[in-house]
C-alpha cells in the first residue's frame, strides 16, 4: 500500500477558487518584497545592463559606444572563444558526472549506514577551505617533482603523472580537484533531500522483501528526483563558471587547454580592458546555461514532486 | 493511517530487528563502509597535509617538499597567522611582513557571514514560500524569472554592484560587503520552495482553519517542518559567504573592513614569481575553517535529525 | 515571532554598524582625505612587501620634511594588485600615487587614467638625467609624455648550487667565461649537460646517460612563457644581436619570424628534450623551490628573488651572469618599476611631492641600504651594491650587464595582454613539444596585426 506522498501543489476545485487565488496576493507580494528587491537592484538591473554593453565596445575607463553586433561576429571567429567552451564542456561532464554519482552514494551511505557527526562533518569539511586555497594545495599534493601524489605513484611502481602540465590531463584534474571541494556540499544537499522521504515507505518495502539495492532503485531514486533535478541543475551551473581554480592554479594553461570559458571573459575584461567583448561572451554563457538548465528541468521534470 | 510520531531517521536502529539473513547485506554494508572510507581518507588527506605544512617552516618545505612528517618544525606558521609575528621575524621566517590583524579580521568575517546567512535565508524562505504555496496570479511567471537568476554571469554584477555601492557610500565598509547577497539568491529561493512543496497541505490547512494568518502559518508550522532544509541551507550559505573572496576585495580597502579570507591573501605570492608563504597559507586556512568547523559541528544535529514528514492525523 | 523579531531588528543594527563605520571621515575609501586643519593624506599603493619597510621609513623621513602630508599605505599581492587598481579607477577611489609597472602604463595612459608629469618636471626642475641611462625612456607613452618616474631597475642572472658546482670541478672564473651560440649550445649547453646527473649517477655528457631517468637537471626552468622571455630565455636571444620589435618602445612589428630567433627557441625548449632541462609541466614551481628540492643545478631568475634563494637551508647559492653570446655581449632585460599618479586624485600637488621624493636620492639611498633592489640612481645602486655585499649576497653578477654588457627594454606594444595571450600559450605548445618555432612565424603575422591597432 503507497503511503501518503508528499501533497501535490495543485489546486482544488470548487467554489471560492477565483476569489481564493486573488486573496493570497496582498501577502504573497508582502512575503516576497525583500527578495524580489534584492534581485531586482543586484541581478537584475546588472543584468540588463551586461547584455546592453555586449553590443558596445566599453573599456571601462570611457563611456561605451554603440557597436551593434561587432562583438558577436568577433566572438564567431575566434578560435579560442569555441575552444574555451570546449574545454569547459569537457570539464562540466567529468565534475558533475563524478561529483552527483559519488554525492548520491555518499547521501545514501550516510543515512543508512551510520548516524556518526564526525562522518558528515568530515565530508563536508573541504567546502570550509576556500577555493584559492583549495586550488594551491592540489598544486602542491599532485606536483610532478615535489608532489606527494606521484611520489606514492612511483613506490606503487606506476608512471608520475603530468596532472597539471598535460594538456590531457588538466581538465580531469582541475575536474577531480573540484569533486574534492563540493563533494561533501552536494552530498549535504542531497541528504537534505532524503530526509523528506518516508521512512514508512521503506519498511513497507523491506516487509516485501525487497534489499537495500532495490530499495535504492525503486523507491529512493524515484522519491528524490525533483531534489535531485534541483541540485543537478544548480551545480551544473556553478560548474560551467568554474574560474578560481584555473585561476590560480593553471592560468588556463598548458597552451589553453585548461582555458575554461570563465577564466577567458574575465581575463578579456579585466587585462584587456575589453569589457564590451566580455559582456558579448557573457551573454553566450548565459544563452548555454539557459538551454542546458531547461533541457535538464524538462528531462527531469524537477517541477513536480513525484506521486509514486 | 499512519501517525504523526517523530521519527529519527535512522529506519535500521528504531525497529526490532528481523532476523534477516541475506548474504548480500553484510556484502552491502562492507562496500558501503570500504567506499566511505576511501572518501574519507581522500577528504582528510590533504588536511593532515595541511597541517604537516603549517607545522613546518618554510626553508624546510623547500629542501624536503615531500615528507610526510613536519619539517623543521614550528609553531611560526600559527604565530604569523595570528599576527603575533613582528616584520623582521617574518620575513626571515619566509613571510611577507604584512600586518595581521586576525581577530578583527574574524570579527569582521564573522558579523558579515552572519548577517548575510540570516537576512538571505529569511527574506528566501518567506518569498519561497510565496512560490510553493500561496496561490496568486503570476506567481509561477516570477518564479521563473527568480529561477532564471541563477544564470547570471557573476562578471555582470560584479562592477555594477560595486559602482552602487561606491554611490551608496558604502565602499570599505561591511554593510557594502554584505549587500548583494543580503536579501536573497537565487538558489536560495529554488532550494527552500523545493522543501515546502513537500509539506504536506493538510496541516497547513488545520492551521488556517484555526484561525491562524499565513505569517503566523509559516513562522509556526512550516519552518519548523522544513527545519533541516532551513538549516542546510543557513550553514552552507555561512560557508559560502565566508569563503567569498573576489567581492570583498574589491569593497574593502582597509582593515576596517577586510575579512579573514582576504587575510589569506597576505600569506600567497606578493610579488610575481614569488613562492607563497605555505606554512602561514596553512595556518591561516586551518585558523580560519574553525570557527565555521565549530558552527557546522553545532548545527550538525538539526541538519541530521528531522522530525517526521509524515504528519498526517 | 521571535525570529520575525530577531530578524527585524537585524537589519538597522547592521546598518547601523555600517554607519558607525562611516563616521568620520574615510580618506582611504576615497582615495585621499581631509583630516582637520589641512592635513593631507596620500594613499599609495604598492604589491612587494619586500620593499615595504624601506618605504615605511621614506615615508617617515618625507612627513617629517612635511608636515602637512602624511602617507597611508596600502599592500596588496601582485596577483589582486591590478584587479584592485582597476576597480579602483572605475569607482573613482584611486589610489594618490602608486607603484607602477611597464606591462600595464600604457592602458592606464591611453585612457587617462594615470597624469602626464612633464609639466611638473619642468616646472620644479627635477632632473631625470640623474636616472640610470635608459631608464626614463620607456615611461614615455606614444603621446610623448611621460607617465611615471623610475625609482628601480632590475636584470636576470644565473643562480646556482655551489655544491654541485664544485662536484662537476667548475670554478667561478669558469662561469664567467662561458659562451654560447644556437647551434651547439656553445660552452653554455656542455656546463649545462656535464651538471645534469641521471639516476644511475651518469652525468649528461658520459656514455649511457639515460634522458628519460633525471635525477638532477643540469638547468632548471621557470613556468612562465610569455613574449618578453624574461623568466627563461631572454639572457640568449638578447646576445644574438635581436630585438623583439622594430623599435622599443611603440614598435610596430614584432621580429619572432627571425630566422636566429626561431633557431634559439628550438634550442632552448630542446634542452628538455635532451634530458639537461625538466620538461614541461615538471615543476609548477619557480627556480628557487627547484634548486631547494635539490633536483635542479642552476635556475634563472631576478635579482627579486635573490631573498628567496639566498634563504634556502642547506643549499649555498652563487649567482653567475648570462654567457656571451653571438654579439660578443651577455644581455639581459633591464625592467624597472615606475610611480604614478592617478588622474581622480584630489591632491595632485602633494602626490607629485610625493613621487619627487620617491625619485630622489634621499629615498633612493635608504633603500639601498634595505638591499632588496638596484635604486635608479647610480649612486644609490652603488650602495645597494654595498648592503648586498654586506649581507654576504654576491649579486654583482646582476650589475655586470650595466657595467659591461647589453641590457635591453621588455617589449612595450600597446594592447600587450592580447598580445601575452596569443604568444603564451604558443610557447607552451613547443615546450610541450606540439609544435616547433616555426609556428612562430604565424604567431608573429597575428601580434602585429594586434599591435597595429
Amino acid at each position: 500500500m503507497t503511503p501518503t506522498s508528499p501533497a501535490r501543489d495543485r489546486g482544488r476545485t470548487g467554489t471560492g477558487w477565483r476569489r481564493s487565488e486573488w486573496r493570497d496576493l496582498p501577502t504573497a507580494l508582502l512575503f516576497i518584497a525583500p527578495a524580489t528587491f534584492g534581485f531586482g537592484v543586484f541581478l537584475v538591473w546588472p543584468a540588463i545592463r551586461g547584455i546592453w554593453l555586449s553590443f558596445t565596445d566599453y573599456s571601462v575607463f570611457a563611456p561605451a559606444s554603440f557597436v551593434g553586433l561587432d562583438n558577436y561576429r568577433r566572438m564567431v571567429a575566434d578560435p579560442v572563444f569555441w575552444s574555451s567552451f570546449r574545454v569547459t564542456i569537457e570539464y562540466v561532464v567529468i565534475n558533475i558526472g563524478v561529483q552527483t554519482v559519488v554525492a548520491l552514494l555518499l547521501a545514501v551511505l550516510m543515512q543508512r549506514l551510520t548516524k556518526s557527526m564526525w562522518v558528515r562533518g568530515i565530508i563536508l569539511s573541504p567546502y570550509l577551505v576556500s577555493n584559492v586555497v583549495t586550488a594551491m594545495l592540489w598544486l602542491l599534493l599532485l606536483d610532478y617533482q615535489l608532489g606527494i601524489v606521484n611520489q606514492l605513484l612511483e613506490k606503487l611502481g606506476l608512471d608520475r603523472l603530468l596532472f597539471w602540465g598535460s594538456p590531457g590531463l588538466v581538465i580531469p584534474t582541475i575536474a577531480l580537484v573540484n569533486v574534492w571541494r563540493h563533494l561533501g556540499y552536494t552530498a549535504l544537499l542531497i541528504f537534505a533531500g532524503l530526509q523528506t522521504i518516508d521512512q514508512q515507505v521503506y519498511e513497507a518495502a523491506r516487509v516485501d522483501g525487497a534489499g537495500e539495492w532495490a530499495s535504492f532503485w525503486r523507491i529512493t531514486l524515484p522519491l528524490l528526483r525533483p531534489y535531485l533535478a534541483m541540485v543537478l541543475i544548480v551545480t551544473s551551473i556553478g560548474s560551467f563558471q568554474v574560474f578560481d581554480t584555473v585561476s590560480v592554479a593553471t592560468q588556463g594553461g598548458p597552451a589553453n587547454s585548461s582555458n575554461v570559458i570563465q577564466y577567458y571573459i574575465y581575463n578579456v575584461a579585466f587585462t584587456r580592458y575589453d569589457f564590451g567583448y566580455a559582456s558579448a561572451m557573457s551573454v553566450a554563457l548565459l544563452l548555454v546555461l539557459s538551454a542546458i538548465t531547461f533541457v535538464q528541468y524538462r528531462l527531469s521534470r524537477a517541477g513536480q514532486s513525484d506521486a509514486s | 493511517m499512519t501517525t504523526t510520531t517523530p521519527r529519527n531517521d535512522d529506519g535500521i536502529g528504531t525497529r526490532p530487528r528481523t532476523p534477516h539473513r541475506r548474504h548480500r547485506l553484510p556484502l552491502g554494508r562492507v562496500l558501503g563502509w570500504v567506499v566511505m572510507l576511501i572518501v574519507l581518507l581522500v577528504t582528510l588527506f590533504p588536511f593532515y597535509w595541511m597541517l604537516r605544512t603549517a607545522l613546518s617552516s618554510n626553508s624546510g618545505l623547500a629542501t624536503h617538499p615531500t615528507s610526510l612528517l613536519p619539517v623543521d618544525t614550528s609553531l611560526n606558521g600559527f604565530r604569523r597567522a595570528l599576527g603575533l609575528t613582528t616584520r623582521e621575524e617574518s620575513l626571515a621566517q619566509g613571510g611577507f611582513g604584512a600586518t595581521i590583524d586576525f581577530w578583527r579580521y574574524l570579527a569582521n568575517s564573522v558579523v558579515v557571514a552572519t548577517a548575510v546567512t540570516v537576512c538571505q535565508v529569511s527574506f528566501s524562505a518567506l518569498a519561497a514560500y510565496a512560490f510553493a504555496r500561496m496561490r496568486w496570479p503570476g506567481r509561477n511567471t516570477v518564479f521563473g524569472v527568480f529561477l532564471a537568476g541563477l544564470l547570471i554571469p557573476s562578471i555582470f554584477t560584479l562592477l555594477p554592484n560595486f559602482v552602487l555601492v561606491r554611490d551608496l557610500g558604502l565602499l570599505d565598509t561591511l554593510p557594502g560587503i554584505a549587500l548583494p547577497t543580503l536579501f536573497m539568491t537565487p538558489f536560495a529561493v529554488f532550494f527552500l520552495r523545493q522543501f515546502f512543496l513537500g509539506i504536506s497541505v493538510e496541516i497547513e490547512e488545520a492551521a488556517m482553519i484555526d484561525g491562524a494568518g499565513r505569517l503566523r502559518t509559516f513562522l509556526q508550522i512550516i519552518v519548523p517542518m522544513a527545519a533541516p532544509a532551513v538549516t542546510t541551507l543557513a550553514v552552507l550559505t555561512y560557508m559560502t559567504s565566508w569563503n567569498d573572496y573576489l567581492w570583498p576585495l574589491l569593497v574593502s580597502q582597509t582593515d576596517r573592513s577586510r575579512l579573514l579570507t582576504l587575510a589569506l591573501g597576505v600569506f600567497r605570492s606578493q610579488a610575481p614569481a614569488q613562492a607563497p608563504d605555505w606554512s602561514g597559507l596553512m595556518a591561516a586556512t586551518l585558523l580560519a575553517a574553525l570557527p565555521m568547523l565549530a558552527l557546522f559541528l553545532a548545527f550538525a544535529r538539526r541538519i541530521v535529525n528531522s522530525v517526521g514528514f509524515t504528519g498526517i492525523k | 515571532m521571535r525570529k520575525r523579531i530577531f530578524v527585524a531588528g537585524l537589519v538597522p543594527a547592521l546598518l547601523a554598524l555600517g554607519a558607525c563605520s562611516q563616521s568620520g571621515s574615510d580618506p582611504s575609501a576615497t582615495g585621499s582625505g581631509d583630516g582637520a586643519g589641512g592635513q593631507v593624506e596620500l594613499s599609495y599603493w604598492l604589491w612587494d612587501t619586500n620593499q615595504q619597510p624601506g618605504y615605511e621609513q621614506c615615508a617617515a623621513d618625507f612627513e617629517n620634511a612635511n608636515p602637512g602630508i602624511t602617507i597611508a599605505f596600502q599592500q596588496y599581492g601582485w596577483a589582486d594588485y591590478w584587479t584592485k587598481l582597476t576597480a579602483s579607477f572605475v569607482a573613482d577611489a584611486a589610489p594618490d600615487v602608486f607603484t607602477d609597472h611597464l606591462s600595464k602604463y600604457a592602458e592606464f595612459a591611453g585612457n587617462g587614467q594615470i597624469v602626464p608629469l612633464d609639466d611638473l618636471i619642468d616646472a620644479d626642475g627635477f632632473d631625470t638625467s640623474v636616472l640610470q641611462e635608459g631608464l626614463i625612456d620607456p615611461w614615455t607613452f606614444t603621446d610623448g609624455k611621460t607617465y611615471g618616474i623610475p625609482k628601480d631597475w632590475d636584470t636576470t642572472a644565473f643562480f646556482y648550487n655551489a655544491d654541485m658546482m664544485t662536484a662537476a670541478g667548475y670554478t667561478a672564473d669558469d662561469l664567467m667565461n662561458l659562451t654560447w651560440n644556437p647551434d651547439d649550445g656553445g660552452t653554455y649547453e656542455q656546463l649545462v649537460a656535464h651538471l645534469t646527473v641521471d639516476a644511475n649517477g651518469v652525468r649528461g655528457d658520459e656514455a649511457g646517460f639515460d634522458k628519460n631517468n633525471v635525477d638532477v637537471y643540469g638547468i632548471g626552468i621557470n613556468p612562465s612563457y610569455d613574449v618578453t622571455g624574461q623568466m627563461q630565455w631572454a639572457n640568449f636571444t638578447g646576445s644574438l644581436g635581436w630585438d623583439y620589435l622594430d623599435q622599443n618602445p611603440w614598435g610596430t612589428h614584432y621580429n619572432l619570424d627571425d630566422p636566429d630567433f626561431q633557431k634559439t627557441i628550438d634550442w632552448f625548449y630542446g634542452l628538455s628534450d635532451k634530458g639537461y632541462m625538466p620538461p614541461s609541466g615538471t615543476f609548477s614551481d619557480e627556480t628557487p623551490t627547484q634548486i631547494g628540492s635539490g633536483k635542479v643545478a642552476i635556475g634563472t631568475n631576478g635579482d627579486w628573488a635573490s631573498s628567496q634563494f639566498f634563504a634556502l637551508d642547506g643549499v649555498t647559492i652563487g649567482v653567475f651572469p648570462g654567457p656571451v653570446g653571438p654579439s660578443g655581449q651577455r644581455a639581459s632585460v633591464f625592467n624597472g618599476l615606475a610611480d604614478s599618479i592617478s588622474t581622480s586624485s584630489k591632491h595632485q600637488a602633494e602626490a607629485w611631492k610625493w613621487v619627487q621624493y620617491l625619485g630622489s636620492t634621499a629615498c633612493q639611498d635608504v633603500i639601498a641600504s634595505t638591499a632588496t633592489v638596484f635604486p635608479a640612481i647610480p649612486s644609490s645602486t652603488a650602495k645597494a651594491l654595498d648592503a648586498f655585499a654586506a649581507k654576504g649576497w654576491p649579486v654583482d653578477a646582476f650589475y655586470s650587464y650595466v657595467e659591461d654588457g647589453r641590457t635591453f627594454l621588455p617589449p612595450i606594444t600597446v594592447n600587450s595582454a592580447e598580445v601575452y595571450d596569443v604568444v603564451t600559450p604558443a610557447l607552451e605548445a613547443i615546450h610541450l613539444g606540439q609544435a616547433d618555432a616555426s609556428s612562430l612565424t604565424a604567431v608573429n603575422d597575428q601580434i602585429n596585426e594586434i599591435i597595429s591597432h
